[in-house]
């Protein structure tokens, strides 16, 4: 039994399936991530772990609790962080962290959160006037202050440019080697390629896959591609006997080989038996991103998750 | 420290950083009465249209009352409709502590305001006016802290009705104005046409005033301005139970 079990969730609102009959188990200590397009159901799924909501339908035990009926002492455990600012105007950043410690039974030490957290120079700053990056990093500050041993953080590093968002990266990474257990919403595929132990993809309110990143990848089979201006001629036949090429074409002078598998492998060792040198190699690997795209079936781009981050709100 | 104690600490801080709820909450109606009785002519005189009373003597239970309506049902809502508009109640919800208890410490500082805006007033009408000490000290307890429930309540339906902070603040206003009308702040209800007198007994505002100079300067509140009270205190209260929504 892992520490989060999921099972059949399902949510409706309005008549509409939001969350139709997830079901997934989280292990002790691993990042989970969640990704899927904006209104996938994500962040309900994550709402119920942490009962806000109450599932229409399964059910959902998190350290063998129910969250609905044992609220209080789920949230001693659990600690999150939830998308868009939760704190009053004016408050200050110590004031905060000192407020949210009040909160539970076993606090961890704030000031020393705060010192690892590198909010220690921004101790006596207004929370809403501080820049982004600095704003999540005092979510997760307060996420933490209770010692939890899951921490859910939901679409942590959205408009946050990219600097901020690898340092919030590294900080998660930090909080996982301290054994806490963290369940991560996202919609950004580079940062569950980066941090996910096992991702769930959710789309349309379902459960599309659940798997390691290379493992959705690998599943999702997609192509390599692999552009080359060969030295010498070589003719295409050559290339397409190769068992792991599954297409070859020509622009001028340069080659395009697709295919699976080791399919670069075997057209290097091609051209090194032919003493045929590839110049301007280029190979394109496929990412989650790609495996996102075929595995929930928006081919066209459409409701295409965000591959690029949103231009920046911060600057550190 | 109690979550409890630390929240209502928090909220206190929070207030006085914001110098509009200090202005208008805190200072403004001891400050209406030093511009009336210094700069109005004859506002210090007993006059034969009030009975034989000064304006100021008047306009000193109204000045509480005044602060009691601004801080009700201007600060009140629009603290309830920011702090859902926000997130603010939702993130408390995951954690220990219940947001209800979030409520009850900004409800806390909103009635240790007033009672400080009250005292001030107060102190000012003794001081500087020559008004006497409320003569009957519990029962101007008792009608402040009635005329508090009832106004605070109402301010909790709109903050529970109004979509956001904007909202509240718009619809809160326009509760307001009457009841600054009903509290006399215009014309004391002394001079009240018939009509409007009897609307302003039934308003909170206006019972809310005739109670606190009833216990100030007569012979002690009427039990109707206090069943006015107490019937808005409850009814609006239970009414922003049940429209109350935590998101």
């Amino acid at each position: 039994m892992g520490v989060i079990d999921v099972e059949n969730l399902t949510k409706h609102y309005d008549g509409r399936t939001v969350v139709d009959d997830v079901s997934f188990t989280v292990e002790d200590g691993e990042i989970f991530t969640v990704v899927g397009p904006n209104g996938a159901g994500k962040t309900t799924i994550v709402e119920s772990i942490e009962g806000l909501r109450r599932p229409d339908g399964g059910r959902v035990r998190v350290l063998g609790l129910d969250p609905l009926r044992d609220g209080r002492e789920l949230h001693e455990q659990v600690g999150a962080q939830l998308q868009e600012s939760q704190l009053p105007d004016r408050i200050k950043v110590w004031e905060a962290l000192d407020l949210y410690s009040s909160f539970y039974r076993a606090p961890t030490s704030w000031p020393e959160l705060m010192d690892r957290l590198g909010l220690a120079p921004h101790r006596d700053a207004e929370a809403s006037k501080l820049s982004g990056g600095l704003r999540q990093r005092l979510s997760v500050a307060l996420a933490l202050v209770g010692d939890p041993r899951i921490a859910v953080l939901d679409e942590l590093t959205t408009g946050l440019d990219p600097q901020a968002r690898r340092d919030t990266w590294d900080l998660i990474e930090d909080v996982r080697a301290r054994g806490v257990t963290i369940v991560l919403v996202t919609h950004f595929m580079e940062e569950a390629e980066r941090l996910a132990d096992r991702v769930a993809l959710i789309d349309g309110g379902r459960l599309v896959a659940l798997d390691t990143p290379a493992g959705l990848v690998r599943r999702a089979a997609a192509e390599q591609r692999i552009r080359f201006r060969p030295s010498e001629p070589i003719d295409d036949a050559a290339l397409r006997a190769l068992p792991e090429v599954s297409g070859v074409t020509r622009d001028h002078a340069q080659v395009t080989v697709t295919g699976t598998g080791d399919v670069v492998h075997a057209v290097m060792a091609l051209l090194a038996r032919r003493r045929i040198i590839a110049e301007e190699l280029r190979i394109e690997q496929p990412g989650l991103d790609d495996a996102f795209l075929t595995l929930t079936e928006h081919p066209d781009g459409t409701d295409r998750i965000a591959a690029v981050p949103n231009p920046s709100t911060e600057v550190r | 420290m109690t979550a409890f104690a630390k929240l209502t600490l928090v909220e206190a801080k929070l207030f006085r950083r914001n110098p509009t709820a200090m202005f208008w909450g805190l200072i403004f109606p001891a400050l209406l009465l030093v511009a009336l009785g210094a700069l109005f002519p004859g506002f210090q005189e007993p006059s034969e249209d009030l009975g034989g009373q000064r304006a100021i003597d008047l306009y000193a239970p109204i000045a509480i009352g005044m602060g009691l309506a601004t801080l009700g049902l201007g600060a009140v809502p629009v603290y309830l409709a920011t702090y859902r508009e926000r997130g603010v109640l939702r993130r408390l919800s995951t954690t220990p502590v219940p947001p209800l208890r979030l409520l009850s410490a900004v409800l806390t500082v909103q009635l240790v305001a007033a009672a400080a805006a009250a005292a001030l007033a107060v102190g000012v009408a003794v001081v500087g006016f020559d008004v006497p000490l409320p003569r009957h000290p519990l029962p101007f307890a008792l009608a402040f802290v009635l005329a508090a429930a009832s106004l605070y309540a109402m301010g909790l339906v709109v903050g529970s009705v109004a979509k956001g902070a904007s909202a509240a603040q718009s619809i809160g206003w326009i509760v307001y104005f009457p009841m600054l009308l009903f509290a006399g702040v215009y014309f004391p209800r002394e001079v009240m046409p018939d009509g409007l007198r009897t609307a302003s007994d039934l308003s909170p505002a206006g019972a809310a005033v005739a109670a606190l100079e009833d216990a100030w300067l007569g012979t002690g509140p009427a039990a109707s301005s206090l069943i006015v009270m107490a019937a808005f205190a409850i009814g609006a209260g239970l009414l922003a139970a049940k429209v109350f929504r935590w998101e």
